[in-house]
C-alpha cells in the first residue's frame, strides 16, 4: 500500500505559523499529522487522501503536562509521557492505566493523546479515558479564535468530533481531582494491549464520611463510540462504594447499553465484559480514592 | 519533491523525495540498507519495520520519511561497530534468539531501546516489552532469554551495579 501523491508538506515552528499552514489548500485536503499511528494507516490505504500534510511534530507548545489548577495535557503528549508520569495518581491514574497499554512500546513512543482523541476511534482507549475524567477541550481557529468545549461535545461519535477541520486541538484540561479521588480503566481485548472489545473508565470521589460523592464512569469498545454510563454514574453516586452497589451499578450499565455483536464478541459477551471489568475498575479506583484520603500512597 | 537532511547510522544524507514516500522505503530502496523488514505494509502491526528515531523505537512503514528531516535514524546495520556485535546480537546468536530471521531486525531495534530504558528488566517486563513484534516462527521463548541474556552480560560488565 502506498499513499496517494501528497503534493505539499508543511512543519510550523509556532501556533502562529500552523495557522497560516492551512493556507491555499482546502481543509478537507489537508491532513494534521501527529503520532502518526491512525491516520497513517487510513493513508497507506488510501482511506484518506491528503493534497497537503501539515506535520504538527515541531509545535513545542502543544507538548507537555502542566499542573496549575488541575492538569493541562498538551494534544502532542505521547502515550509514553503519560504511562511513565508516575505523579499520575488519584484521580488521574486512568490516564496511566490506559496509556501504559496502548498497543505496544513503538506505537506508545509515537502516539499522541491528542491524535487519539481526534480521530475517535470506537475501539480506542483515551477519549473514554478523558470523557470519564470529565476534561475541557482546548481548540484553536485558523482565524486565531480559541474556544473551550466540555468532552463530552466533542466527543460526537465513531471517527467524529466537534472539531473543525480548520482547528487545532491545542491541550486537554482535566479539573483539579484531590485527595478522596481516584480513578482506574481497564479493558479487554483478544491480545494482551490489543484495542478494547470493551473497555471501563471509573472516576470516583469520595465524601468526608467515605461515601461516593460522585461518580463518573465511561465505557470505550461499543458502536456508538466512547460514552457514559449515567445509570452506572446514578447507582454509585451516594452509595457507600459497597460488593451491592459496585454490582447493581454495572449491571445496570450491562442492560442499558447497546452492545454490538462482531467477529470479537456477541452482545451478551459484551455485557459480561462491562460487568466484569467494570467491578474491577470501580474496586481499584475506589482504593485509589481511598488511600489518598487517608494520605497513604495510592 | 522535498529536500531532507538526515542521519542513519551515523552518517549524513541528503536526499529529495516526495511526501508521500514512506521512511522505510527511503531506507531500504533509496539507502539500500535491507536490514530493516516490512511485513504487515499498512496495518503497524508487525513491527519488522521498527528502527530508532533519535534513539526511540518506532515503525518506520507509519512514518513519512519527510517527517525524518532532521532526526537522527538507527537500523540494524547502525548496531555493530566495525564488525563487533552488540552485547543483544551476541545474545540473540548464543541463545538461538531467532529462527528464519526476518522478525530479528525489528527486534533486535527495539529492545536496543527497552534495555537503555529499563536494563534489569524482568521477564514479564520483556514479554509486554515484544508486543509490537511478531515472530512467524514463534520462537518467542528463546528471544526473551536472549534479552534476559544481554541485560545479564550488561549487568556483568558494569560490575553488577
Ligand atoms: C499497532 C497499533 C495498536 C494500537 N493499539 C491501540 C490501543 O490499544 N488503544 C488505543 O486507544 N489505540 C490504539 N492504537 C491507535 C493509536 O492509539 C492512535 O489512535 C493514536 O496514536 C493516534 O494518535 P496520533 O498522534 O498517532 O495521531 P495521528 O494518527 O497523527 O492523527 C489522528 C487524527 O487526529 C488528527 N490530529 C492529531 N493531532 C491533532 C491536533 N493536535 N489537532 C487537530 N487534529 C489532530 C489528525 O489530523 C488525524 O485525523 C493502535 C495503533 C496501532 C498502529
Ligand atoms: S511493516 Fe511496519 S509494522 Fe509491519
Ligand atoms: S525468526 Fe522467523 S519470524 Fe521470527
Amino acid at each position: 500500500m502506498f499513499p496517494v501523491a501528497i503534493e505539499e508538506y508543511r512543519r510550523p515552528k509556532t501556533l502562529v505559523e500552523a495557522r497560516l499552514a492551512l493556507d491555499g489548500y482546502d481543509p478537507d485536503d489537508i491532513v494534521l499529522l501527529a503520532g502518526g499511528q491512525s491516520v497513517m494507516q487510513a493513508i497507506k490505504a488510501r482511506m484518506v487522501r491528503p493534497r497537503c500534510i501539515v506535520d504538527l511534530q515541531d509545535l513545542a507548545e502543544l507538548r507537555g503536562m502542566s499542573r496549575a489548577d488541575g492538569l493541562t495535557i498538551g494534544a502532542l503528549t505521547r502515550y509514553v509521557e503519560i504511562a511513565e508520569d508516575t505523579g499520575l495518581t488519584g484521580g488521574y491514574a486512568a490516564l496511566r492505566d490506559a496509556a501504559q497499554h496502548v498497543g505496544d512500546r513503538q506505537v506508545r513512543n509515537r502516539g499522541t493523546i491528542g491524535g487519539s482523541v481526534c480521530w475517535n476511534y470506537v475501539a480506542s482507549c483515551l477519549p473514554a479515558v478523558v470523557l470519564g475524567l470529565g476534561a475541557t477541550v482546548d481548540l484553536l481557529a485558523v482565524d486565531g479564535k480559541s474556544r473551550q468545549i466540555a468532552i463530552d461535545d466533542f466527543l460526537i461519535g465513531p471517527l467524529e468530533t466537534a472539531r473543525r477541520p480548520d482547528e487545532f486541538l491545542v491541550s486537554l484540561h482535566l479539573p483539579k481531582l484531590g485527595a478522596g479521588s481516584g480513578s482506574a480503566y481497564r479493558k479487554w481485548g483478544l491480545v494482551t494491549d490489543a484495542l478494547p472489545v470493551v473497555g471501563v473508565c471509573v472516576l470516583i470521589t469520595l465524601a468526608s464520611d467515605g461515601k461516593i460523592a460522585a461518580a463518573r464512569v465511561s465505557l470505550s469498545g461499543l458502536a456508538a463510540g466512547a460514552q457514559r454510563a449515567q445509570a452506572a454514574e446514578f447507582i454509585l453516586t451516594g452509595s457507600d462504594g459497597g460488593d451491592a452497589a459496585i454490582t447493581a451499578a454495572f449491571a445496570e450499565a450491562a442492560g442499558a447499553a447497546d452492545a454490538q455483536a462482531d467477529k470479537w464478541a456477541d452482545s451478551a459477551y459484551r455485557r459480561q465484559l462491562i460487568r466484569t471489568l467494570g467491578r474491577e475498575v470501580a474496586e481499584t479506583a475506589l482504593q485509589r480514592a481511598r488511600a489518598g484520603s487517608t494520605g497513604a500512597k495510592p | 519533491m522535498k529536500t531532507i537532511t538526515l542521519t542513519v547510522n551515523g552518517t549524513a544524507y541528503q536526499e529529495t523525495v516526495a511526501p508521500r514516500l514512506l521512511l522505510v522505503d527511503l531506507i531500504r530502496e533509496r539507502l539500500a540498507l535491507t536490514g530493516t523488514h516490512v511485513s504487515c505494509t499498512y496495518e503497524g502491526a508487525c513491527g519488522a519495520c521498527t528502527v530508532l528515531l533519535d534513539g526511540d523505537a518506532v515503525k518506520s512503514c507509519m512514518m513519512l520519511a519527510v517527517q525524518a528531516d532532521g532526526h537522527s535514524i538507527t537500523t540494524v546495520e547502525g548496531l555493530a561497530v566495525d564488525g563487533q556485535l552488540t552485547p543483544l546480537q551476541q545474545a540473540f546468536k548464543e541463545e538461538h534468539g531467532l529462527q528464519c530471521g526476518f522478525c530479528t531486525p525489528g527486534i533486535l531495534m527495539n529492545m536496543t531501546d527497552f534495555l537503555k530504558k529499563n536494563p534489569r528488566p524482568t521477564d514479564a517486563e520483556i514479554r509486554h516489552g515484544l508486543i509490537g513484534n511478531l515472530c512467524r516462527c514463534t520462537g518467542y521463548i528463546n528471544i526473551v532469554k536472549a534479552v534476559r541474556a544481554a541485560a545479564r552480560a550488561a549487568a556483568a560488565q558494569t560490575g553488577g551495579q
